[in-house]
C-alpha cells in the first residue's frame, strides 16, 4: 500500500537531485505554487489544485526514468507535464512530485520524405508547424492553440483543432511513441519497437496506441510520454507566410492557392447536407462551424457588447447567422484551388446557401487564414470576460452534434440571463470535423470571469445541466475526464472506467502515476445545485444504469 | 497603487503561457520562437511572467512568505515586457509588466532588496548617476563640442545624454556624434552637461520609486527652466522615463519628448538633414525594449473593470517607436537592413535591463548572447541599435566570442552618411 507524502523527504529530494541536477528540482514554495495554479477549467477549488511535493525538470528520457524511480522509491506519485495549460496538468492529491518536461524541446527528425516528425514533449505546435513548412509538410494544431505540445494530445488529451477536415485528430497521428512506463521501464511500440525506425505505429505485434491513451487520454495518470512520432501533411503553401502585426493589426500576404470561405445556410438542416457534401467531395484544409457573433465576441468584445444592448440587432445577428461553416481550401496550384472552389461554390448553390471568399476582405482575411492554418484565434475567447469553460467535448456524427450544440445554446441562455455567465448571443460551439465530415467534434464555450463570484459558482451547476440533458437525449455528454462525472456517467456508459482501472492495474500495479484525471472517481459537490435537479439525475442514474446483463431497456 | 490592487490582473492569468512565446502568428522558427529571457534559462515556471504573477497571489493569499528565494525569482528578470505584450495580444485585463513592477515595490518595501541594487542607489544618491561614476564628470563627454549650457543659456532642444552616453568611454564618442549630427541639421540645441542627472527610471524599475520620484521632479525642473520645446534623448531607457514613467508618476514633462531616431526621421523629412554618403552594409537591427514595447506614450489610467478598458488605454507595446531607426536607416544609402526573426513588440531583449546587468552578470551575458545569435543568424555584417546600454552589451558579447559581426548606434551610421566627424572627445 502506498503511504501518501504530503513533504518530500531530505533524502528523497536528494535523490531527484542527482537524478537530474540540483539546478533542476525545487522544492520552494514559491515554485510549486506556480504549477498549483491552474485556474483553466478548475471547478472545483478555482485557481488552485493540490500543491506538488517537488517539481524536476529531467532533460532526457534516462532521467525521467531515474526520477520515476526515484518517486518510487520513496513512495511518491509523479505527474507530468508538457506546456502545462488546464487544471488537468496539475497535481490532484498530496505526495505528487511534478514532472516539468520543458527541457525536452527538441525537434528530433523532420523526415520529409516519409512525411512525419519525431519530437519531445516541449516542443509547441507552431514551432513544430514553422519547421514542417520550410519543407512544404504541415502538422496538426489543436484548437487550444499553437502553444500547446503536440505530443501531449497525441499521448494524453484529446486532441482535436480547425484542421480535423484534413489531418484528423492527434491520436490518429502517432507514428511510433517512446513512452517512460509507472515503473521507469521504458516501452517503444509499433515499428520503434523492433528497431525498424518510426514509421509505423501499429506492429508488427498489438497495436498499443488504445492502451496508451483509450478515448480522452490519461492525462498524466499513465507514466510519462518522452517522445513521439507525428505524421505530417502536405502543406503547397509558402515556407513562411509573411506577416506584420501579430493579432488584431495582423496583415498576412494570402498564398495564391490558399482561400478562407465563410459560408451561410437559411436553415440547420441545409447547413448539415452542406457539410455532409463537402465532406464527400474530400476538399477542404480547415473547418469550423461557426457563428458570427463568436467572432465579433473574439475580435471586438467592446463593440459586441455594445451590441447586445441592442436588441433587435443582436437578435437578427444570432438568428441569421447561426449556420455558418468556415472553409479554409488549400489547393495543391491556383488552378487546384480554383477547382476546389467551383466544387464548394456548387455545393453551396445546390443547398441555397451563399458564400464570402474572405482572400478579398483585407481587415480579416489575415486572421481568418492564420487562425485556419495555425488556430491563433482560440486564445481570444478569453477577452470578453477573463476565462472561459465549455460543456466538455463529445464526438459524435454531425447531426447528433447540432443537438447537442442547440441544447447546450437553451442551457446557457438561461444562465446568461441570470447574469451567471457572459451572454456570447448563442451556440458558440468549437465545432470541427473529420472522418469526411461524418463525424464531429463540439465543445460548447461559454465565457465568464473568474472575479466573478456569481459565474464561479453557477460552474457546478451549468456542468450539472448539462449532464442531466446528456442523460436525457442518450447522449454521450463529454465528461469522462472528471472525477466527479466519471463516478456518475461510468455505471451509464458501459462501465467504461472499470476496464480503463484494468489497463491502469496491468501498467501500474503500485499506481504510481496521479490517477485524478485518468481512472479517480470522487463525489460531485451537489451543494450549490437545485435541489430538484439533484433529484432528476438520481432519478436519471437509477433508470439507466447498466446492469452486468448489459445497457437497461 | 500596491500589490492588492493588482489582484484581478493577476487573478486573470489562464496559465497559457502565451507569456512565454512570441505572438503565435509571429513564430517563424522553433530556434527563435521563445520570449522570455527569464524562463528561458531558469525554466521553472516561476521564472515566467505568469509565475510570477502566480507568486503575486501567492504572498497576497498568505500561501508564500517573502524570502530570499522569492525576491530572486522576482528580480531575474529584465523587465523587458516581451511577457506583457505577448499577453496582451490575446488578453486586454492584465497589466502583467504593472504586476512585476508592483512586486519589486513590495520588496523594497519590505527590505526584501538585492545588495547590488542597494549598492547601485547608493551611487544615484550620491553621484546622480547609476554608474557610481563622479557626478562632477558627467558633462565631460561634450568637452570641446562647443555646445549651448542651458544652465546658463536657452535653447530649443534640450538634449539628455543620460548616464551610460555619459560616463561609458564606449558610448560618450556616439553620444558626441548625436549632437553634431544635429548641430550639423541647424538645430538649436543645448545640454545640461556637468547638471545633468539619471532620469530615475532604472530607480523606479529597482522598485525605489521615492528615488525615482525625486529624480522626475529634478528632470522637470531642469526643463522648465531651460525654455526648450522639445526634449531629445538618445537612451531609450532615459525616452521610457520621460514619456511613460514620468507621466504615470503625475510628472508629465511640458515639452515634446523625442527619441533622436524620431528626431532625425524628423529632420530627414524636413529636408535640414541628407544621408548622401554610400554605407555598403548589410545590418540587422535590434529593438531596444524602452523605445519599442516599453516606450509607448501613458496614455492614462483605468479605475474600472479592465474588460472594459478603451483600448486607448491599453499598453499593448504596438505603440512604440519602430518605424523611425527604421526609416533612417533606410534612408542611408547602400545600407542593407535584414530583420530578425524577433523584432518590435516581440523583439528579444539585450539582457542588460531590470537591474540584471548589475545583479547577474552571467544570465544578463546569455540573453545577450540569445541576441547575438539570432543577429548572425541573418547573415548581417552589423547589428545596429538605438540605446546606450544594448551598444554596451553587445559589444561586450562580440567581444568575449570573437564575432566578426560588427555593432553600432544608428546615429554612427547616419554620421558615416552624412559625412560629418564629430570633434573628437577630451
Amino acid at each position: 500500500m502506498r503511504v501518501v507524502m504530503s513533504v518530500i523527504s531530505d533524502k528523497a529530494y536528494s535523490d531527484l537531485e542527482e537524478a537530474v541536477g540540483a539546478e533542476n528540482v525545487s522544492r520552494h514554495p514559491a515554485v510549486l505554487d506556480s504549477y498549483a495554479y491552474q485556474p483553466f477549467e478548475n471547478h472545483e477549488s478555482l485557481p488552485w489544485c493540490t500543491r506538488p511535493v517537488a517539481v524536476v525538470m529531467p532533460a532526457g528520457t534516462e532521467e525521467v526514468q531515474e526520477v520515476v524511480r526515484v518517486c518510487n522509491r520513496h513512495g511518491l506519485r509523479h505527474k507530468a507535464l508538457s506546456t502545462g495549460w488546464g487544471v488537468w496538468c496539475g497535481p490532484t492529491a498530496e505526495g505528487v512530485v511534478q514532472v516539468d518536461l520543458r527541457r525536452m524541446n527538441r525537434i528530433i527528425d523532420i523526415d520529409e520524405k516519409n512525411m512525419y516528425a519525431v519530437i519531445e514533449p516541449y516542443v509547441c505546435g507552431a514551432e513544430l508547424q514553422a519547421e514542417a513548412m520550410k519543407v512544404g509538410l504541415n502538422t496538426h494544431i489543436i484548437g487550444a492553440g499553437p502553444n500547446c505540445s503536440p505530443l501531449a494530445s497525441a499521448t494524453s488529451m484529446y486532441g482535436v483543432g480547425h484542421d480535423c477536415i484534413y489531418m484528423s485528430t492527434s491520436p490518429r497521428n502517432v507514428l511510433g511513441m517512446e513512452w517512460v512506463q509507472p515503473t521507469g521501464e521504458v516501452l517503444r511500440f509499433g515499428t520503434l519497437g523492433s528497431g525498424k525506425g518510426w514509421f509505423c505505429g501499429d506492429g508488427p505485434g498489438p497495436s498499443l496506441r488504445g492502451t496508451m491513451r483509450g478515448y480522452n487520454g490519461a492525462m498524466g495518470g499513465m507514466g510519462v510520454f518522452t517522445k513521439v512520432a507525428l505524421k505530417l501533411f502536405n502543406w503547397p503553401g509558402p515556407p513562411l507566410v509573411k506577416s506584420t502585426g501579430t493579432v488584431v493589426d495582423l496583415m498576412s500576404e494570402v498564398p495564391e492557392n490558399v482561400g478562407i470561405y465563410m459560408c451561410y445556410f437559411r436553415d440547420r438542416r441545409k447547413f448539415a447536407d452542406a457539410f455532409y457534401d463537402v465532406g464527400e467531395a474530400e476538399i477542404g484544409y480547415s473547418a469550423l462551424k461557426c457563428a458570427m457573433p463568436a467572432f465579433m465576441m473574439v475580435l471586438t468584445p467592446h463593440f459586441f457588447s455594445k451590441m447586445k444592448e441592442t436588441r433587435n440587432l443582436s437578435r437578427l445577428l444570432a438568428e441569421t447567422m447561426g449556420h455558418m461553416f468556415l472553409l479554409g481550401l488549400v489547393g495543391i496550384s491556383k488552378e487546384d484551388l480554383e477547382h476546389q472552389e467551383r466544387v464548394l461554390r456548387a455545393i453551396v448553390d445546390e443547398h441555397q446557401g451563399f458564400m464570402l471568399d474572405q482572400a478579398h476582405v483585407p481587415s480579416i482575411r489575415s486572421n481568418f487564414m492564420m487562425n485556419a492554418i495555425r488556430a491563433t484565434m482560440p486564445a481570444l475567447a478569453f477577452r470578453i470576460g477573463g476565462s472561459f469553460s465549455t460543456a466538455l467535448g463529445r464526438n459524435d456524427g454531425l447531426d447528433s452534434q447540432l443537438d447537442w450544440g442547440e441544447t447546450i445554446a437553451d442551457i446557457k441562455r438561461g444562465y446568461a440571463a441570470q447574469g451567471k455567465c457572459i451572454d456570447d448571443m448563442g451556440e458558440n460551439p468549437y465545432f470541427v470535423l473529420y472522418e469526411n465530415n461524418l463525424y464531429a467534434h463540439c465543445e460548447v464555450i461559454y465565457p465568464y470571469d473568474p472575479r466573478n463570484e456569481e459565474h464561479v459558482e453557477a460552474g457546478n451547476a451549468m456542468t450539472m445541466d448539462f449532464i442531466i440533458a446528456a442523460i436525457e437525449k442518450c447522449m454521450e455528454p463529454g465528461y469522462g475526464s472528471l472525477a466527479p462525472a466519471r463516478k456518475i456517467l461510468s455505471p451509464l456508459t458501459s462501465r467504461y472506467n472499470f476496464w480503463q482501472k484494468k489497463f491502469s492495474e496491468a501498467f501500474d500495479p503500485d499506481q504510481a502515476s496521479d490517477k485524478g484525471y485518468y481512472t479517480d472517481e470522487t463525489d460531485f459537490d451537489f451543494s450549490t445545485i437545485d435541489p430538484e435537479r439533484v433529484e432528476a439525475l438520481k432519478k436519471l442514474v437509477e433508470e439507466r444504469t447498466w446492469t452486468e446483463l448489459g445497457p437497461p431497456e | 497603487m500596491a500589490l492588492e490592487d493588482y489582484r484581478r490582473d493577476i487573478e486573470g492569468c489562464s496559465r497559457c503561457s502565451s507569456c512565454k512565446w512570441v505572438p503565435y502568428n509571429q513564430i517563424k522558427s522553433a530556434r527563435f520562437a521563445k520570449n522570455c529571457p527569464s524562463i528561458y534559462r531558469h525554466n521553472f515556471h516561476s521564472y515566467s511572467g505568469s509565475g510570477r504573477m502566480i507568486i503575486g497571489l501567492s504572498l497576497l493569499e498568505g500561501r508564500i512568505e517573502l524570502d530570499e528565494t522569492v525576491a530572486d525569482i522576482i528580480f531575474r528578470c529584465q523587465l523587458c515586457g516581451a511577457c506583457d505584450a505577448a499577453c496582451k495580444t490575446y488578453r486586454d485585463d492584465i497589466d502583467l509588466t504593472e504586476v512585476l513592477l508592483e512586486l519589486r515595490a513590495h520588496c523594497v518595501e519590505s527590505g526584501a532588496m538585492l545588495v547590488e541594487h542597494m549598492a547601485l542607489v547608493d551611487a544615484l544618491k550620491r553621484e546622480g548617476n547609476t554608474l557610481g561614476e563622479p557626478k562632477a564628470g558627467r558633462g565631460d563627454w561634450a568637452a570641446g563640442l562647443d555646445v549651448k549650457d542651458v544652465n546658463s543659456d536657452r535653447c530649443q532642444v534640450l538634449f539628455h545624454a543620460g548616464c551610460r552616453f555619459s560616463y561609458d568611454p564606449d558610448a560618450r564618442d556616439v553620444s558626441r556624434g548625436h549632437v553634431h549630427l544635429l548641430r550639423s541639421a541647424g538645430v538649436d540645441l543645448g545640454i545640461a552637461g556637468r547638471e545633468e542627472s539619471c532620469c530615475g527610471g532604472r530607480a523606479y524599475e529597482l522598485g525605489f520609486r521615492g528615488e525615482a520620484a525625486n529624480y522626475a521632479d529634478d528632470v522637470l525642473n531642469r526643463v522648465r527652466s531651460s525654455g526648450a520645446s522639445t526634449l531629445v534623448t538618445a537612451c531609450a531607457d532615459c525616452f521610457a522615463a520621460f514619456r511613460y514613467v514620468y507621466p504615470r508618476m503625475g510628472r508629465e514633462l511640458p515639452v515634446e519628448v523625442l527619441h533622436v531616431s524620431q528626431y532625425i526621421e524628423r529632420l530627414l523629412a524636413q529636408g535640414s538633414l541628407r544621408l548622401r554618403g554610400e554605407v555598403p552594409l548589410s545590418v540587422t537591427y535590434h529593438d531596444p525594449c524602452h523605445l519599442g514595447r516599453k516606450g509607448e506614450p501613458f496614455t492614462g489610467t483605468w479605475e474600472g473593470d479592465k474588460l472594459e478598458r478603451p483600448m486607448r488605454l491599453k499598453r499593448s507595446g504596438r505603440k512604440g517607436v519602430y518605424d523611425a531607426p527604421r526609416n533612417v536607416l533606410a534612408a542611408v544609402p547602400g545600407l542593407e537592413l535584414v530583420e530578425m526573426e524577433r523584432i518590435r513588440e516581440y523583439a528579444w531583449c539585450c539582457g542588460a535591463g531590470g537591474g540584471v546587468l548589475e545583479a547577474y552578470d552571467d544570465f544578463a551575458s546569455s540573453t545577450t548572447a540569445e541576441r547575438v545569435a539570432e543577429a548572425l543568424a541573418t547573415g548581417a555584417e552589423a547589428l545596429v541599435t538605438a540605446c546606450p546600454w544594448c551598444l554596451r552589451v553587445f559589444k561586450d558579447s562580440v567581444e568575449e566570442t570573437s564575432s566578426d559581426l560588427a555593432v553600432y548606434d544608428l546615429a554612427e551610421l547616419a554620421l558615416l552618411s552624412a559625412g560629418v566627424t564629430a570633434p573628437a572627445g577630451v
